[in-house]
């Protein structure tokens, strides 16, 4: 999941869950303050009847009669007075239900028992409970819409912030993570922010990939000066050997063992020659001005291996579109790569076996030529490193240098050619290779 | 015909020089630009093999003024860099042929040859290989009037052989020839073998071909 998305999907859900909370808790909330309110000011009523029957006496409410009664018009509020002929020395508050003028109706009742005189009276004090409640509802709504609104706007103001936040990150995935092919030569400006953690990630990035780049021109710098060294000695060895078997004094073991150092040597210049490609390819010294079928670069690599075919008996067929030419390509390079797959269609098949090349064209995927055969295949665990240097899949046969398909990768990669394979051990591999659109044209 | 060898591993030219006087040639050693442009000045050769990476500079600017001096002389490049840009630029310069380092002396003879038919204009009659006679310019081979049908690859190895009569050349060294840089890593394949056989099948069909010689694990020789 991405970043921006956890981060909308954790704002809003802890948004919720305030909004949540705040609904459940609500009715508490507003019942438990009412209800305290409503004690506060029956207390406060209770001091003030004290405090007027102190003034003006017992009597003028009692007026003789044994006990006094007030209450509002819709019996909203009473206030009852009595002797306390029963010395009860209550003083609570609870909820009761009273029967006033017939009707009963549920209060919230103050009981409290004071002295006057050396006798005691009990006051009672009481609020019907519905309008105590009847604010409840309303509040709890404005309360619930108030907050509601400002945690819209709240969460707005979030995601926009995130937003702007997090845009540098996703400039910086989009700049030089994604689509970005080894070699990394196209050096894309640093993203402006002024987040120091996405500075430093994004210089980081810079930097490995400098030093990515830097390590992979030592190696080939390396790899094309260590080859080329090579060659010269290799040259003096081969020249001395080419005259000493010539010697007719030597013995025909010795000139057995010069052959055998001739082919020793002879390995050591394929090496050496096959790195020197490689690197010259990753150095672009070869021009890409050619143009040419690929039926007929295969025909010609088939003409020129075709021998080796038939020691194995194999039948080879190649079904290509005569009118695609490929333009803006190497020639010798792309029969170079066509030779070593073919070729390593031929060493790694079994008797009988067949090779097949053919060609598909599809809106999406463009030209793709299909390479496969009957061998021995590629194990799923070997697949991955088939294009490494000095791989080999099967050691128990002579299958050369271990670089023909290192080449078919340079030569590959250097032309934008997109290569696949599919392997199944005993049945076959198969190599597709897919032409991006400015190297080939198809002629009516 | 007499060579020049300017190239400044020494090892490198007397191999080259041991090989080429064996083959007749007549050869001066160079071992950087100075010495080789005096040499030119004072000789004229029909040959000039020039190294590129030389002590006191590269090869190539010394192959204008060696045109100077030798207008008619073939001029080989020898190197060990293998750019195209220099073979290119060689070729430019007016080179005749390039050879990458490292190559087969056997190579570089044939080379010579085939340059030396082509810009000499050697007026070359029929050879005679046993009974047979070769045309190594129209690559024919006949048998009295009879043209005898060989493949490419065929009549490749054939001349090969016939240019360096007298030497064992290894399969190995045949099938570099033919397939060049795609020679077969198999050193042990047949496939020379089988050529071989094809050419004697042809050729005995019409008189024995006793001056093909296999020799034992080695390869295949033409006695003359």
């Amino acid at each position: 999941m991405k970043l921006s998305s956890k981060l909308i999907l954790f704002i809003t859900g802890s948004k919720l869950a305030v909004v949540l909370l705040f609904i459940i808790s609500l009715p508490f909330l507003v019942d438990g303050i009412v209800s305290e309110y409503t004690n506060y000011s029956l207390r406060r009523q209770q001091d003030k009847v004290i405090n007027i029957v102190h003034k003006n006496g017992i009597n003028h409410y009692l007026q003789g009669d044994a006990s006094y009664g007030s209450y509002t018009m819709l019996k909203e509020e009473y206030i009852a007075l009595e002797p306390d002929s029963l010395n009860l020395h209550i003083d609570t508050i609870k909820v009761a239900q009273r029967l006033v003028e017939k009707d009963t109706l549920t209060y919230r009742i103050l009981i409290h028992t004071f002295q006057y005189k050396q006798k005691n009276y009990l006051l009672e004090i009481g609020k019907t409970t519905s309008s105590i409640n009847q604010y409840n509802k309303p509040l709890q709504r404005i309360a619930l819409y108030v907050l509601m609104g400002l945690i819209a706007l709240s969460l707005l103001f979030d995601l926009v912030f995130t937003r702007i936040l997090i845009q540098p990150l996703g400039k910086i995935i989009s700049s030089k993570l994604i689509n970005r092919k080894f070699p990394f030569k196209d050096h894309s400006p640093p993203v402006q922010t002024s987040t120091y953690d996405f500075k430093y990630l994004d210089e980081s990035l810079i930097l490995l990939m400098d030093q990515i780049n830097e390590a992979f021109e030592k190696e080939r710098e390396f790899t094309a000066n260590a080859s080329h060294e090579l060659m010269t000695p290799i040259s003096i060895l081969q020249n001395k050997m080419e005259n000493l078997i010539d010697d007719e004094e030597l013995s025909d073991a010795a000139i057995m063992r010069i052959v055998e150092m001739m082919k020793t040597l002879n390995r050591l210049k394929k090496i050496s020659s096959a790195l020197l490609l490689i690197s010259r390819i990753e150095n672009e010294q070869f021009a890409k001005s050619d143009a040419a079928k690929p039926i007929d670069l295969v025909n010609e690599v088939i003409e020129e291996i075709d021998h080796r075919l038939e020691e194995k008996k194999l039948s080879i067929s190649a079904q290509l579109e005569p009118q695609v030419i490929l333009a803006g390509i190497n020639k010798d390079l792309l029969f170079q790569l066509f030779y070593n797959l073919i070729n390593n269609a031929i060493k790694y098949n079994v008797e009988n076996g067949s090779i097949h090349i053919s060609n598909t064209f599809s809106a999406q995927n463009g030209y793709a030529i299909i390479l496969s055969d009957t061998g021995i295949g590629i194990s799923a665990e070997e697949l991955p490193f088939i294009f490494d240097r000095f791989r080999k899949t099967n050691l128990s046969e002579n299958v050369g240098h271990g670089l023909g398909l290192s080449i078919v990768k340079s030569i590959g990669l250097y032309h934008n050619i997109d290569i696949q394979v599919k392997s199944k051990p005993g049945t076959g591999t198969t190599f597709t290779l897919t032409f991006p659109a400015a190297l080939y044209k198809k002629m009516d | 015909m007499k060579v020049l060898i300017v190239e400044d591993e020494k090892t490198l030219a007397y191999e080259m020089e041991d090989f080429l006087k064996k083959a007749f040639y007549i050869c001066d050693l160079a071992h950087n630009i100075k010495d080789g442009l005096d040499k030119i000045e004072a000789n004229s050769y029909d040959f000039i093999l020039l190294d590129l990476g030389l002590p006191d500079g590269d090869g190539l600017t010394l192959l204008p003024k060696a045109k100077k001096h030798n207008p008619d002389a073939a001029y080989i490049i020898l190197t060990a860099r293998g750019n195209l840009e220099d073979r290119i630029a060689g070729l430019d310069l007016g080179a005749d042929d390039y050879l990458p380092k490292p190559f087969s002396l056997l190579e570089l003879q044939s080379r010579m040859q085939a340059i030396a038919r082509r810009k000499f204009n050697v007026k070359e009659e029929l050879l005679a290989l046993g009974t047979f006679n070769l045309d190594l310019q129209k690559r024919l081979i006949f048998f009295q009037e009879n043209q005898i049908e060989l493949s490419r690859k065929e009549f490749d190895l054939l001349s090969y052989l016939f240019l360096h009569a007298n030497r064992v050349l290894t399969r190995m060294q045949l099938s570099e020839h033919i397939w060049g840089t795609f020679a077969d890593d198999d050193y042990d394949s047949n496939y020379i073998d089988a050529h071989i056989k094809n050419i004697r099948k042809k050729l005995n069909a019409w008189a024995p071909t006793d001056f093909l010689e296999t020799v034992r694990g080695v390869g295949y020789r033409i006695k003359k």
